[in-house]
């Protein structure tokens, strides 16, 4: 006995008996148990105690013992329930113009709430294919170029081989370069990028291959292709074994054999490739490629380890630190090495330079704005929902007294309140669905051409779809229920309860809906302008006459140059190493108290001209050979920057000597939602021309594009030309803009709509209910002016009240907006607010107007006979 | 008059309480029964039977003491109400009655 103070029953069967059994029976039956219990336990052993005590447990659920569950009581209720759904169907039915509203925008917002978890999950699953995403690290380091520590995601070149050697924990390193080609498949010669990369890449990385092997990479002779190239050189059929011609240089190329075609790639991903090929193609296809030269960077380094032993390596990363610094010039120096997993690289690759990686911070940034105007859509279509109960309760009093008086208490006539919400919103859920899957997922998708990938099959989908449900009923719903439940039977019988069309809540609904559509037409309004002003925008030089094309030599370069000198409408023509728009070196320029990190742009002394751009102050090259070697031009960025009198100023960039000579007006290399960076010209070598610019006559833009075009085959038969009108160097930036503008116009228009609706559905039944009132008025005479001015002056100081609040606050709220995406946008002036305010007014009194034309023509005799 | 009847176990149970007397509580009436059947009982089996004959007027019931093997809750102890006796006694006669129609072959042993 001396035991029965440490061992006890298992606990878990009790508490299933205290939840099941009556609680009169507790005590005696515990006890029992109990009793039992201790005596097995002294018999047997406690181990069979415990077992025998948990089935006997098991074997007391019997209906005679267990208390009465509420799921056994609603199962009683169901009869009672099919009346709910019955008679909140004919309640649907009865009012189509109120359901309607009511399910339509909750179905809208629904959409759109469908829309955005769509591509938040579509975002969150960037990368994270790849089975290795939480072992696989990008090689980064730290330096600071002008006074801020900037993180870098290139990698000197020893640095992967060196780590591949000293760490037996590192599994794999792969190495990754792109260079530009021209790849060539019978007919089918395109300019293309391909990838060199270590022959671990795809161990690294497991996209899955459609055909082939992906060992086949250790032979520097393959070619693995992505499914889409394989399409677009081979059509449907299976490449492996074909050989194709990667054109590297004038008149050299080399053949590789297709060994692999991945399958298609996931819809999320940040790094992809065309075309890899063995990194030790370098060898051949660039002799002078230094694999040794701690000076030069790779594009990326990837390391794949445990992420227990990065710690071990990332304490030993000095030593290649020192080696770094001690090879690169002081200018290059790095503070210190870092790894980045794969799973995060898209989230960090915005504050990564020149990383491999494709940021995704805008996407994450969307999914925030969608979220709340996805949430704002529905507490607008809650509001909707919310008035037209209260306004219609007046029509149901009847049958809450009879309900009453038949014996339903309060808290039955607020569950039946409910369960037709519930009704309704599964209704709009359903719609809302279909509306976000055949509407706005296929219509974003289009506009910005990607594959969100929405699947109807996704566990998280319909839990985030109940809970929708759940919450979006209950919202709107309680208030409704709990007022209508309010009332007292015999008030309601009597006929003496008047409600509904004063409930001073419903104004404030009304006036939070219209605040919200008046916000929203604001931004909209300034959106436009904005887009509209940006399209517009100079870039700060003449892009519309000028044309480029790209050179594999400065040879080519002359020979087309003489081509298209013979063409009289070419005004200019100027070479140059990199181009505005399209690439640019950098360099760090060293004044005597401090540094900047700048563009760096080579080109020669016609290149202003030929480009539009305008001097601000000094001058640009001389035109001759060996001039202003040691000159620079800059922009009024850097000129800022360096502070007044730029010209005349000079710097070091390594050990030369350089001076400022001009200094040329604000210009936009890029789109305008990047910031100017400080930027400099010099003088380029005849040898690294890589481009030919031309000015064209104003207007002759196409008729030159031709003749380039023609020139180029004529020079160049085998090699695809590569160029186009200067205005296309932002490529997708205008339509972009387009889409912005779009987009914003459809959220405005269904913020507008169901406001709008909302006050339709109010005015509507005010008017209803006034019938009566309204045919006295017209028989004593009252025209349109009085009756207009009777409904309206209800809605005017409510609209007055709107306007002063919704309309500063939009503006407000648009500035912010316009500032958070552009670096570059249209001076903010109040012209948007006064065109908004015009907008609503229209519209509100649009929709008010409709009901007093009714009024006017309705019937006086038998509005006078109602009631 | 379905309510009053009695079940074959229901009946076991309940000539049990009127064996026990003051002892008549849960665990005691199982432990008795399960001797003269010489088979294992739930404990639900036994409760359910108990409180389904208190319902119908067999049974009544009222808190006994409590011990410390039990965790300090209290018994319920039974006992038969003169209904549930006079039924028993019913039952009985109506039992023998039959058994002494039965005409006895030469092989067949009674004991009464």
């Amino acid at each position: 006995m001396n035991q029965l103070n440490n061992i006890s029953p298992p606990r878990w069967p009790l508490k299933i008996l205290r939840l099941f059994l009556k609680k009169q029976y507790l005590e005696e039956i515990e006890g029992d148990m109990e009793e039992i219990f201790f005596d097995n336990a002294e018999r047997l052993s406690l181990k069979k105690a415990k077992r025998i005590y948990t089935w006997e447990m098991v074997k007391l659920l019997r209906p005679i013992l267990i208390r009465n569950l509420d799921f056994v009581e609603r199962i009683n209720q169901y009869g009672m329930l099919k009346n709910y759904f019955k008679v909140s169907f004919r309640g649907l039915m009865k009012n189509p113009v109120n359901s309607f509203i009511n399910v339509f925008g909750l179905a809208v917002a629904i959409g759109l709430a469908v829309f955005a978890y769509g591509f938040a999950r579509w975002t969150y699953s960037t990368d994270q294919f790849h089975e290795n995403k939480h072992s696989v690290y990008l090689t980064t380091f730290f330096a600071n170029r002008d006074g801020v520590d900037q993180q870098y995601g290139t990698t000197p070149r020893p640095l992967g081989e060196m780590l591949r050697q000293d760490f037996s924990q590192i599994k794999n390193v792969c190495r990754i370069e792109d260079r530009n080609v021209v790849m060539k498949y019978e007919d089918n010669v395109f300019h293309q990028r391909v990838r060199y990369v270590d022959p671990s890449f795809l161990e690294m990385f497991t996209f899955p291959l459609k055909w082939g092997t992906a060992k086949s990479l250790e032979d520097v002779n393959s070619i693995i292709l992505s499914e889409n190239m394989s399409e677009k050189y081979f059509g449907d059929e299976n490449p492996i074994g074909r050989t194709i011609l990667m054109i590297y240089g004038k008149d050299q190329s080399k053949a590789f054999k297709v060994t692999g075609v991945a399958a298609k790639f996931p819809n999320s991903l940040t790094i992809n490739f065309g075309f890899l090929i063995n990194f030790d193609n370098f060898r051949t296809t660039d002799p002078d490629y230094d694999f040794h030269d701690w000076n030069a960077f790779v594009n990326a380094t990837f390391v794949q380890v445990d992420s227990a032993d990065l710690l071990s390596i990332k304490s030993k990363m000095e030593k290649y630190k020192s080696l770094q610094n001690k090879a690169a010039d002081d200018d290059w120096a790095i503070g210190s090495f870092s790894f980045e997993p794969l799973s995060t690289l898209h989230e960090h690759s915005e504050y990564i330079k020149d990383d491999i990686s494709r940021s995704s911070k805008d996407n994450y940034t969307s999914i925030w704005f969608m979220i709340v105007i996805a949430a704002f859509m529905l507490v607008l279509a809650c509001s909707n929902y919310i008035n037209i109960a209260i306004a219609t309760a007046a029509k149901r009093l009847k049958e809450i007294g009879v309900r009453k008086s038949i014996g339903a208490t309060r808290k039955i006539v607020i569950v039946q309140f409910l369960t037709e919400n519930i009704v309704l919103t599964f209704l709009a859920l359903l719609i809302g669905l279909i509306l976000g899957y055949t509407f706005f997922i296929p219509g974003f998708e289009l506009l910005w051409n990607f594959d969100m990938d929405f699947r109807l099959i996704d566990v998280r989908l319909w839990i985030y779809l109940s809970i929708i449900l759940v919450v979006t009923s209950i919202a709107s719903g309680i208030y409704p229920a709990l007022y209508i439940s309010r009332f007292h039977v015999v008030s309601i019988l009597k006929g003496g309860v008047k409600f509904g069309q004063r409930n001073p809540l419903m104004k404030v609904f009304l006036g939070f809906q219209l605040i919200f559509a008046c916000v929203f037409v604001t931004m909209t309004v300034m959106f436009s302008q904005n887009t509209d002003y940006m399209s517009n925008r100079s870039w700060g030089y003449n892009q519309n006459d000028a044309l480029y094309a790209k050179l594999p030599d400065q040879s080519s370069f002359e020979k087309l140059s003489a081509i298209m000198t013979r063409n009289p409408d070419v005004l200019s023509i100027s070479g140059s190493a990199q181009h505005v728009g399209k690439n640019n070196t950098t360099a760090v320029l060293h004044f005597p108290d401090r540094e900047y990190e700048v563009d760096q742009l080579s080109v020669d002394a016609k290149y202003f001209e030929t480009l539009g751009m305008e001097l601000k102050e000094g001058r640009t090259f001389n035109d001759f050979e060996g001039a202003d070697r040691q000159s620079v031009v800059i922009n009024e960025t850097l000129a800022k920057t360096i502070g007044e009198y730029p010209v005349g100023k000079v710097f070091r960039i390594d050990s030369i000597q350089y001076e400022v000579i001009g200094v040329l007006k604000e210009f936009h290399s890029y789109g305008f939602d990047q910031v100017v960076r400080p930027l400099i010209f010099k003088v380029a070598d005849k040898e690294d021309y890589r481009f030919l610019s031309l000015k064209a006559r104003s207007g002759t833009d196409i008729e030159v594009y031709k003749s380039l075009q023609a020139g180029w085959s004529q020079l160049f038969p085998e090699i695809p030309f590569e160029g186009g009108l200067q205005q296309d160097v932002w490529g997708f930036y205008k339509e972009e803009l387009g889409i912005y503008k779009l987009v914003w116009r459809v959220f405005a228009f269904l913020a507008v709509t169901l406001a709008l609706l909302g006050l339709y559905g109010l005015v509507r039944l005010n008017v209803e209910g006034r019938t009566k009132e309204f045919s006295i008025r017209k028989v004593l005479g009252a025209g349109i002016k009085h009756i207009a001015s009777t409904i309206i002056g209800q809605y005017a100081i409510l609209l007055a009240i709107v306007i002063v609040v919704g309309a500063p606050l939009g503006h407000l709220g648009g500035a912010w907006l316009i500032g958070f995406a552009n670096k570059y946008h249209m001076p903010i002036t109040y012209s948007s607010v006064s065109s908004a305010v015009v907008i609503m007014v229209i519209l509100v009194l649009a929709t008010v107007s409709t009901q007093i034309s009714r009024v006017l023509k309705s019937n006086t005799v038998s509005g006078l006979k109602t009631e | 008059m379905k309510k009053t009847k009695l079940g074959e176990f229901e009946e076991l149970v309940l000539l049990t309480v009127a064996v026990l007397q003051q002892d008549a509580y849960g665990v005691e009436i199982k432990r008795e029964l399960e001797e003269r059947l010489k088979e294992k009982l739930s404990v639900g089996s036994i409760q359910s039977a108990l409180k389904r004959m208190e319902e119908k007027g067999f049974l009544t019931s009222e808190w006994g003491e409590s011990t410390q093997k039990r965790g300090g809750k209290r018994k319920r102890i039974y006992s038969a109400t003169p209904y549930a006796h006079r039924v028993l006694q019913e039952m009985k006669e109506i039992r023998a009655g039959l058994w002494s129609t039965i005409p006895q072959p030469a092989y067949v042993k009674v004991n009464y």
